[in-house]
């Protein structure tokens, strides 16, 4: 692709670092902007570098957030003695799209798998330990991908908290989502967080 | 009875596009070396198995200079037709059964059984220990629902420890916790794998001694040892007494994934002492015991492909291993040769259910 100017190239280049972009993608969303009123384009340029600087991760469940604490924990009409554990923040929203689940979360981050180089010490293990320590709760729902080290990551967690007076669950898995979470649709979702199974009939199966 | 009707290769090996229909219940295929016999009982293979006998390249099974293959097949189990289509383009495989494409080929394995005998098979004897495990595998996982699945995923959490071992034996940092998760999740799908292989050679083997027999024209005690850990000690307690020498050795030293079967003839190893043509005797027996098996699980005969026999065995030997497979327990068969008059002269008593196809 030969480019009149270094400027439209530099934001090609830039657009088509994007996954799922490639090169005439890009070259399509820069014409466009170029169309486009010059505050209009700023607006634009200006909200994704302040999402990028401000946002903040959650100190109590790592969720994105805009203070400290997220929405979803510092909610006075959540159960915060019900916490959901996820692998990732599309996670979060996919059950949050239910609108049929009024607890907690825990998002650890990624999933037990040596191979890719996660351990336990890269997720975010410690703070849920420390939470179902410090905090009155009564109920953990695993909702973790349906696969082997989804299956590795619930094990090794339950172990970490048995010790701990809490109740520990997880959401009906490979019965009606072939996949991740996000992929899920929300009735499916819904309904296998409602009918969550206690933990022994799962390892045990 | 399961029968292949008709079967069409496009740029599968070294066939651009050809059909062959069958009508007989035995077929001979005969041709000069390299004309393609053993390439079409490969194909036939193929789609019972989703895979190739001789090799798991997809490259190698592709016509060269070409981005692809099709096979079509007709088979009728039952009374009931089945149309099979294997495709690989540009990679990606596909395959379907009555149209309709399977999520998981190992769904398919099974459902059209097929046994073949080749000349590389001296290599279960022969080879390492993981020659004979495929054999096994390949043979319990069409037995044993769950069997095969136990084993993916009992191969995964392997390679999953065995990388965790890895790691801190570079990284350092105590990982106890879990490798203990790790063990219990070898222990849950391994053990079964183990009482499966366990349970199932004792009558397997009686099988293989009345072939063995049978086809050699005189008695030898031939035998089939289960070497495992797992005889010993249970699976736990295996994993926990080696862990120590597995972080050594940066991989797991002990379970199902070293098994090994140890071939006896007389009690002597049969890879070191046998001679060659005891050792073809039991391989035939082996196979044929494999068939049997089969044939009482499916309540039908598997397919059974038989590539170049006349070039491995005497001719005593074969002519028992004809009149063994021209018998009512048999089902459709497919036999390999260079020479038309050899195959029409060990069929001749069989004219009727004959049909030979020459290569060009
Ligand atoms: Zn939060």
């Amino acid at each position: 692709m030969i480019f009149s100017s270094a400027l439209i190239e530099n934001a090609v280049n830039e657009f088509a670092r994007l996954p799922g972009i490639g090169k005439k993608t890009a070259l399509r969303l820069v014409l466009h902007l170029l169309k486009q009123d010059p505050a209009q384009v700023k607006l634009f340029g200006d909200v994704v570098t302040r999402m990028r600087d401000q946002i903040k991760f959650c100190k109590v469940c790592h969720n994105v957030s805009d203070q400290e604490v997220c929405s979803i924990c510092s909610s006075l009409s959540r159960n915060k003695a019900l916490v959901c554990v996820v692998e990732n923040i599309r996670d979060v929203m996919a059950i949050e799209n239910t609108q049929q689940f009024n607890g907690v979360y825990h998002v650890l981050g990624g999933i037990i798998s040596p191979i890719d180089g996660v351990g336990p010490d890269q997720l975010n293990i410690h703070t849920l330990v420390e939470r179902v320590q410090q905090t009155g709760i009564e109920e953990i729902i695993m909702a973790l991908s349906p696969t082997i080290e989804g299956d590795t990551t619930i094990y090794y967690l339950s172990k970490k908290l048995k010790d701990f007076p809490v109740k520990i669950t997880t959401i009906a898995r490979g019965i009606a989502f072939g996949g991740e979470l996000e992929y899920a649709d929300e009735m499916t979702l819904a309904r296998s967080i409602s009918n969550r199974l206690p933990l022994e009939s799962y390892v045990q199966k | 009875m399961l029968l292949l009707r008709k079967i069409s290769l496009v740029q599968f090996k070294n066939y651009t596009a050809e059909r062959f229909e069958f009508n007989k219940r035995i077929t001979g295929i005969t041709g000069r070396n390299g004309s393609g016999k053993t390439n079409l009982l490969d194909a036939i293979y193929y789609i019972c198995f989703t895979k190739s006998y001789f090799t798991s390249s997809e490259a190698q099974n592709t016509q060269y200079q070409t981005n692809g293959f099709r096979l079509e097949a007709y088979m009728d189990k039952k009374g009931q037709e089945g149309k099979i289509v294997c495709t690989v383009k540009d990679g990606k495989k596909d395959i379907s059964l009555n149209d309709e494409p399977y999520d998981r080929f190992s769904h398919h394995i099974g459902k059209y059984p097929a046994v073949m005998i080749a000349p590389d098979d001296a290599e279960i004897i022969l080879g390492g220990s993981e020659e004979r495990r495929k054999w096994l595998d390949a043979l319990l996982c069409q037995l044993h629902p769950g069997y095969l699945d136990n084993l993916i995923t009992y191969q995964k959490i392997l390679q999953q420890r065995n990388s965790l071992l890895k790691t801190i034996a570079t990284q350092g940092g105590n990982q106890d916790a879990l490798l203990d998760v790790f063990d219990e999740q070898l222990v849950y799908h391994g053990t079964p794998v183990f009482e499966v292989r366990r349970d199932f050679l004792p009558s397997f083997i009686r099988q293989v001694q009345e072939l063995y027999d049978y086809l050699a024209g005189q008695h030898e005690v031939v035998n089939i040892q289960y070497q495992c850990g797992l005889h010993e000690q249970p699976f736990n307690k295996l994993l926990a007494s080696n862990r120590y020498k597995d972080m050594m050795m940066q991989r797991t030293t002990g379970g199902i994934h070293r098994d090994d079967l140890q071939f006896l003839l007389d009690d002597h190893a049969m890879k070191t002492s046998a001679s060659q043509g005891q050792r073809k005797s039991f391989l035939f027996a082996l196979k044929l015991a494999q068939f049997e098996v089969i044939r009482q699980h499916k309540k039908f005969p598997p397919l059974l492909l038989l590539d170049d026999v006349f070039e491995k065995l005497d001719r005593e030997r074969v002519s028992r291993l004809i009149s063994l497979v021209s018998g009512p327990t048999y089902g459709q068969v497919f036999i390999t040769d260079t020479h038309a008059e050899r195959l029409l002269d060990a069929f001749k008593e069989n004219e009727d259910s004959f049909q030979l196809i020459k290569m060009r």
